[in-house]
């Protein structure tokens, strides 16, 4: 089998991490420093920042004298070392050997396997930069013949899909184009080298007396002349992921945006282990204070679509009593997932292929658990205590008493007889003596004036009188 | 696009003077003179039907149960947006309804109503909807019932909509709407607005309970010596309504004439103090 390697590169990590929970970024500046003690600098700013002259390199001083506005954070290679880890995990749905390779902020895909799957790797690398973009990360997608091409390939905005094409590549490119230590780069550029190819026809004895072993031996990664086996990287169990939101949000239902490419991200990492979730834990932190929020779902799932529409649903009737500076999501369990077949050969009139949780789900996460209820019968002689509603799990099961009024009154309505007329009766109703609910009725189907039919009933004890109970509807 | 015609006659809003009314997915009423009226044979699928009621109490909701009754016997769902009173299980059990297929939602507010029989509507296909739009708190703009008669038509559902009878002077997306009028002894059905007849037709159903009663008085004694807590009289009705084939109704008209727009005014409520 042919191996292609397709490599992820994330030249904007630390400022992305910043950035992607910024609904604006157009709009307000951000930038990431070093953290260096002594004389902090840019690492790097987006596009808001750049435009008021902000520029990566500058001490952090002058960056805020050029932009008053301009909020700076620290780097947190922690954060960063995280987040490849989540981004490993969401490649695995298109690759079945991933790699991270945290200093370089690259991920590596062996993707040969997949192309007759997912199309060539040249494609894929478009669909996977574009689909990273939707959750706010800027990755450079490069394929090659083995990992250092990719590597190379992704930086230069390459594809190179075999070996025939690396060195027609090879033959081209700068210096520059290669991933050594700039003192190498730089002792081959004081020996007079400016191109790849000048340093491939060297003999490579002389090479690594000169620049060491690790030079020559890179040359041969990258070529393919000796292997590069590339350690593969364990499966995740659980995933928490985070963002800062650098404009304050206040509107619960401005928080989606952020939530969105939580989810995203989540969803994607679920596909990539063959995993669902059935509680997502969502946690926002306030000005002052935080406030939680969990999603249950009635079956493990990962369906975005649906997982987005539920949240929309629940963040209408949740209010939010400050404005939140920090969104996190956690799915702690992940659950073996069968994944629901997707239209093919599935007949829509089938009830079973029609289930009703997703509707459930739905209305219970903006109506609340107790709006959603079905009913059932309870032995009981007494109308009232008769019936009671149910969870839509329990059995329904229930008396036939078809002569019975559709519609039951909550509690039986005193009422003067002389203004009904008399149409069927009586029912007698005697019972609850054993529960302190002792009573006796005789129940009549009675008319008022304007034509409606009513249950009435007159009560001899324990309050004697007549009452409506219900309604022929 | 070649086949763009023939398929934009196929949509469901469109009615051709032409095309037979057998065309039109349909749910039995199970009412046959009803069924005998309403284009197809049948409650609309996939559109909406509005009931206007003026008054609770006249067999509005029992004029629905073979259809609730039919529909969850076939492991259809039926939902039941913010009804008015609890449904009472015994009784609509004992109409033939599976209470596993019931759901009850209930809402706060207007807004939060029309949002849940929407999605009741779209959210499983198949089965039927009901929604009681009334009161002061519903006033469900025309837009508003566009978009339920369109997420009707997404999840092919019966969608039945009761609302008072001010809303006959609004005009309406739904595929019929009906105004339901108590009489004495029957149940007067209007059809305000349907596709593909002609509006104005009425149809009379009977009322359960239709005899007078002795008074309750005498009532009242009698009872002392019949004590059977789940018994009625042999040979009364259920109370939901019943078919309007007894020779007192139809008698007076020929077999075609349910169908026919009836000329007559509603028959006034029988006289009583």
């Amino acid at each position: 089998m042919k191996q292609t390697w397709l490599a992820l590169q994330f030249p904007h990590l630390a400022l992305d991490l910043l950035n992607r929970g910024n609904a604006r970024p157009r709009d307000l500046p951000l930038a990431v420093s070093d953290g260096d003690a002594r004389r902090p600098a840019l690492l790097d700013a987006n596009p808001a920042a750049r435009r008021l002259g902000v520029r990566a390199g500058m001490p952090v001083s002058a960056a805020r004298g050029l932009a008053g506005a301009l909020q700076v954070s620290d780097r947190d290679p922690s954060l960063e070392a995280r987040a490849l880890d989540r981004l490993a995990a969401w490649s695995y749905q298109y690759s079945s050997a991933v790699s991270v390779l945290a200093e370089r902020h690259t991920l590596l895909l062996e993707s040969g396997g997949s192309e007759r799957l997912l199309g060539d790797s040249a494609a894929l690398a478009e669909r996977l930069a574009s689909e990273l973009l939707a959750l706010g990360y800027h990755a450079r997608a490069g394929t090659g013949p083995t990992p250092e091409a990719a590597q190379l390939a992704a930086r230069r905005g390459l594809q190179l899909p075999d070996r025939d094409a690396l060195h027609g590549a090879l033959r081209e490119l700068p210096l520059e184009a290669l991933l050594i230590e700039p003192e190498q780069r730089a002792a081959l550029e004081r020996m007079g080298f400016r191109h790849v190819r000048e340093v491939l026809r060297l003999p490579r004895k002389a090479l690594a007396r000169r620049l060491g072993t690790a030079m020559v031996d890179y040359l041969d990664r990258l070529t393919g002349a000796r292997p590069d086996p590339q350690r593969p990287w364990r499966l995740p169990e659980a995933f928490a992921s985070g963002m800062d939101l650098p404009a304050e949000v206040s509107s619960s239902q401005a928080l989606i945006f952020p939530l969105r490419r939580l989810v995203g991200e989540l969803c994607g990492v679920l596909r990539g282990c063959d995993r669902g979730v059935q509680t997502l834990d969502f946690h926002f932190t306030l000005r002052r204070g935080e406030e939680r929020l969990q999603l249950g779902l009635q079956q493990p799932g990962r369906d975005e679509q649906h997982l987005v529409q539920l949240l929309k649903e629940r963040l209408e009737r949740f209010r939010l009593p400050q404005p939140v500076r920090h969104v996190a999501l956690r799915a702690d369990e992940f659950i073996a997932f069968d994944a629901a077949p997707t239209g093919l050969f599935v007949d829509p009139g089938d009830p079973g292929s029609n289930p009703l949780e997703p509707l459930l789900e739905r209305l219970r996460a903006r109506l609340g658990e107790e709006a959603v209820t079905g009913l059932r019968g309870v032995e009981d002689h007494r109308p009232e205590y008769s019936w009671a509603r149910r969870r839509l799990d329990e059995p329904a099961e229930c008396r036939a008493m078809p002569h019975r009024p559709v519609w039951l009154f909550p509690r039986p309505q005193r009422c003067r007889i002389e203004d009904y007329r008399v149409l069927a009766g009586p029912e007698r109703i005697e019972s609850g003596w054993w529960d302190g609910g002792d009573c006796r009725r005789d129940y009549f189907v009675v008319r008022d004036r304007e034509g409606s039919t009513l249950w009435a009933y007159r009560e001899y004890k324990p309050r004697p009188g007549w009452y409506l109970h219900g309604l022929f509807g | 696009m070649p086949n763009a015609l023939p398929r934009a006659l196929q949509h469901p809003l469109l009615w051709q003077g032409s095309r037979r009314h057998d065309r039109i997915p349909t749910l039995p009423t199970g009412h046959a003179r009803l069924d005998r009226t309403l284009p197809g044979g049948g409650w609309p699928l996939g559109a909406l039907t509005e009931l206007l009621v003026p008054r609770d109490g006249v067999g509005e909701l029992s004029l629905l149960l073979p259809t609730l009754a039919r529909v969850t016997r076939e492991g259809g769902w039926a939902v039941l947006v913010d009804p008015p009173w609890t449904p009472y299980p015994p009784a609509i059990h004992g109409q033939g309804i599976d209470l596993e297929r019931l759901v009850m939602v209930s809402t706060q507010d207007a807004k939060a109503s029309l949002w849940a029989c929407e999605q009741a509507l779209r959210g499983v296909r198949g089965g039927v909807v009901l929604s009681w739009l009334r009161g002061r708190r519903h006033r469900a703009g025309f837009a508003h019932l566009r978009r339920l008669q369109l997420a009707a038509r997404s999840g092919r559902k019966g969608a039945f909509l009761f609302r008072g009878p001010e809303a006959a002077g609004q005009s309406t997306p739904a595929a019929l709407r009906l105004h339901l009028e108590a009489g004495e002894r029957d149940l007067h059905l209007t059809l305000l607005k349907c596709r593909g007849t002609h509006q104005g037709v009425r149809v009379r159903l009977h009322r359960a309970h239709g005899a007078p009663c002795p008074a309750p008085e005498a009532a009242g004694r009698r009872s002392a010596a019949s004590a059977r807590p789940d018994s009625h009289p042999p040979g009364r009705p259920s109370d939901g309504l019943s078919e309007g084939s007894s020779g007192r109704h139809s008698g007076t008209r020929s077999g075609k004439a349910s169908t026919q727009p009836d000329t007559r005014g509603p028959v006034p409520p029988a006289g009583h103090a």
